[in-house]
């Protein structure tokens, strides 16, 4: 059970953004992604997930051994996967409940009892610590950083994914928020889902440990390794990485 | 017409002909490029039609028996030329409230009729105001005295389910002072065979410290129906009228809508909806009148077009001479669902005072592919969230009619209707979305 990133290409408006990316995240597993603003971090959640704006040139998003390079975003999320937005849309008139509960029912045969999502929807806000006046609000509509956030993990909660990439979700946070948000995501690792946290900082992982940490400079991964890695580039920044592959391609 | 029709109406019709005969048929044009046409409609081959009265609501129509929704406070159907149907409950009839055709209040209330008919319409407005002026027979009386607390909304219905019909039809509601109720009005009709013509007018008046919900349904079928009407609501000092117009069909639409805060302290909230398909032709021209300083307004405007529809909304504020110290704004949003629809949405402003505010604001706008993308990776169908966007866009609105049973009615034609453009959207967003790739 896995996701499988080969060699992958992706353009914007005639940019290359990515220039050949592996990574393969498995179930059971949570990995970080860190890079600098305009490394392509962002691009590699939405192309992951399908967006369309994202064109894929060369490569592979193999899941499970699937090929879904050129799957529509709805079939790779009922597939399993999963993406927490950096910049989540505004649903105008459509609540958090009413929007859970079409999304729960998007990957079910017959749609979900009244009382079964009730009770795992209380389960999973009281998980997230958020208040039940949410749930009727309309989703994403005058909702601070925080709550956007929240109401992201609480779908994450909700949809209980096999892989989930987690874009940005530290972003625009304060401390408590950040914490109870880190709560919910170490609340739902486990061997059942896999996840992939991409960051610029790393203080999110001061709170959710990965096992592996990935840098990429570039559109590509230029370093790779366990938690330590996060460690350094917390005292020494991006700068030694980028002099490393400087060097690196100059000799 | 009955014998004793009084002669102030019969001169007031007389002068309606000769409005009527002296107009050509309009042709209306906006800044050149917007136009309304009646040139596919074969007036001389409609006239007005006569039915006999029903013995209870299952004789209804079918399509107004699909619309009512609950016990009404009182009903009145004019199908064609005729009152079909009157009902009133005995409590509202207990508090004083009238409900009865217009043609019979004109000789059981003549001094209220008098002293009220077409005070803010005129027979000199046009041809077709002065036709429906001209002609109209049965028509609805609406009177609730002073104090009166209705909560059953009062219902009046007009109904097309034939051809070759021409529908004249008047409204005249009063709701005196420190009153309180909810008038429901229904255009229906049936998808009929042939053309029709309903002409209408229509005026409240809500006296001061009234509080009215007005809300107009009209929904004229897939039928070839053409309606050309004047709406207009007049609230006086301290009173307040929440007014929700929803058009959702007929073959070509051509609405003023009128609403004049004429004393101080009016306040007023003016919601309208609107949903085109096929070669519908819309054309809205609303005016949010002030008269008078110290009065109020906010005005919604939402409409969604699919198909070959064109649909155009005009929304003025103005504020006359003196009418310092008032507030308003208004806002109007319309949707494109299909490549080959066509809208405007224009608020505009004349202010002839100072210290006002006032402010308007309109957007045309697709759906956003954004927000399409955050439902499919939620794993929603790109079409199921192309309706979700859709509908929430409408909610705003639709919560606004304040009424569960006209907005389960609203929302479940609106479902409706986006289900039956369902391949034009997607294809549409498809081909936004196959765009948005190239670019």
């Amino acid at each position: 059970m896995s996701l499988e990133i080969q060699n992958l290409h992706v353009r914007i408006e005639e940019r290359e953004i990515l220039k050949g990316l592996d990574l393969t995240v498995r179930k059971g597993e949570t990995h970080a992604l860190m890079g600098p603003n305009g490394s392509g971090k962002s691009t590699l959640a939405n192309t992951i997930m399908g967006n369309p704006n994202y064109e894929v040139t060369e490569g592979k998003i193999l899941f499970n051994g699937e090929d879904l390079t050129e799957a529509d975003p709805d079939e790779r999320a009922r597939a399993g996967l999963f993406m927490a937005f950096q910049y989540p849309a505004t649903i105008p008139g459509v609540s958090v409940a009413n929007f859970l509960r079409m999304a729960v029912n998007a990957r079910r045969e017959d749609p979900i009892k009244v009382k079964e999502f009730g009770a795992m929807l209380g389960e999973n806000m009281e998980l997230l610590r958020i208040d039940r006046a949410f749930t009727s609000r309309y989703l994403n509509e005058g909702f601070s950083g925080g709550e956007k956030k929240r109401a992201e993990i609480l779908q994450l909660a909700m949809l209980k994914p096999e892989i989930a990439v987690l874009d940005e979700t530290d972003s625009g946070l304060d401390v408590d928020a950040l914490r109870i948000v880190s709560e919910g995501v170490n609340a739902l690792r486990g061997p059942e889902m896999g996840s992939l946290i991409i960051t610029h900082y790393t203080r999110i992982l001061e709170y959710v440990k990965p096992e592996f940490v990935h840098i990429m400079l570039d559109g590509r991964i230029v370093r790779e390794g366990g938690r330590e890695l996060a460690d350094k580039l917390d005292e020494q920044g991006y700068d030694f990485v980028r002099e490393e592959v400087a060097a690196a391609n100059a000799g | 017409m009955p014998a004793s029709t009084p002669s102030w109406l019969e001169e007031r019709r007389k002068a309606a002909l000769d409005a009527f005969e002296s107009e050509p048929v309009p042709t209306w044009r906006r800044s050149g490029f917007w136009t309304t046409t009646l040139r596919n409609l074969d007036l001389d081959a409609l006239e007005p039609r006569r039915y006999e009265p029903v013995t209870s609501t299952d004789e209804l129509p079918s399509v107004v028996r699909e619309a009512l929704d609950g016990e009404p406070g009182a009903l009145i159907v004019q199908r064609g030329a005729s009152t079909i149907h009157l009902e009133i409950d005995p409590a509202l009839a207990e508090q004083g409230v009238v409900v009865m055709p217009l043609e019979q209040a004109v000789v059981e209330h003549e001094d209220l009729v008098r002293e009220w008919y077409m005070h803010r319409l005129s027979e000199t407005e046009g041809k077709f105001p002065a036709a429906t002026a001209a002609f109209w027979t049965g028509g609805v009386f609406i009177h609730v005295p002073r104090n009166a607390q209705i909560e059953q909304p009062i219902q009046t219905v007009y109904v097309i389910d034939e051809g070759d019909t021409a529908q004249y039809a008047h409204t005249l509601a009063i709701v005196e002072e420190n009153a309180d109720c909810s008038i429901r009005e229904y255009c229906l009709g049936s998808d009929i065979e042939g053309q029709a013509l309903h002409a209408g007018g229509f005026e409240l008046y809500a006296r001061p410290g009234a509080r009215v919900k007005l809300a107009h349904f009209h929904d004229w079928g897939r039928g070839e129906v053409y309606d050309i009407s004047t709406k207009r609501v007049e609230i006086a000092r301290d009173a307040f009228v929440s007014w929700v117009p929803v058009h959702l069909g007929g073959r070509l639409i051509k609405h003023t809508l009128d609403i004049v805060t004429a004393e101080q302290g009016a306040d007023m909230r003016h919601t309208g909806l609107y949903f085109t398909e096929r070669d519908e032709h819309l054309d809205l021209f609303t005016t949010d009148k002030k008269e008078a300083p110290n009065t109020a307004g906010d005005t919604v405007w939402k409409g969604a077009l699919t198909g070959d529809s064109r649909a155009s909304y005009e929304g003025l504020i103005h504020i006359v001479p003196n009418a310092q110290e008032t507030h308003t704004y208004l806002q109007t949003h319309q949707m494109l669902l299909s490549q080959r629809a066509k809208g405007d949405a224009i608020p505009s402003l004349i202010v002839e005072t100072d210290n006002v505010s006032a402010s308007h604001g309109g957007t045309v706008g697709e759906l956003d592919e954004d927000q399409i993308f955050y439902m499919m990776s939620r794993g929603i169908s790109r079409i199921e969230a192309v309706q979700t966007l859709v509908e929430g866009y409408f909610e705003e609105v639709v919560q606004r009619l304040d009424d569960p049973g006209l907005e389960a009615l609203v929302r479940r034609r609106i479902g409706e209707k986006l289900l039956a453009a369902e391949d034009q959207v997607k294809e549409f967003v498809g081909h936004r979305a196959g765009a948005a790739q190239e670019a």
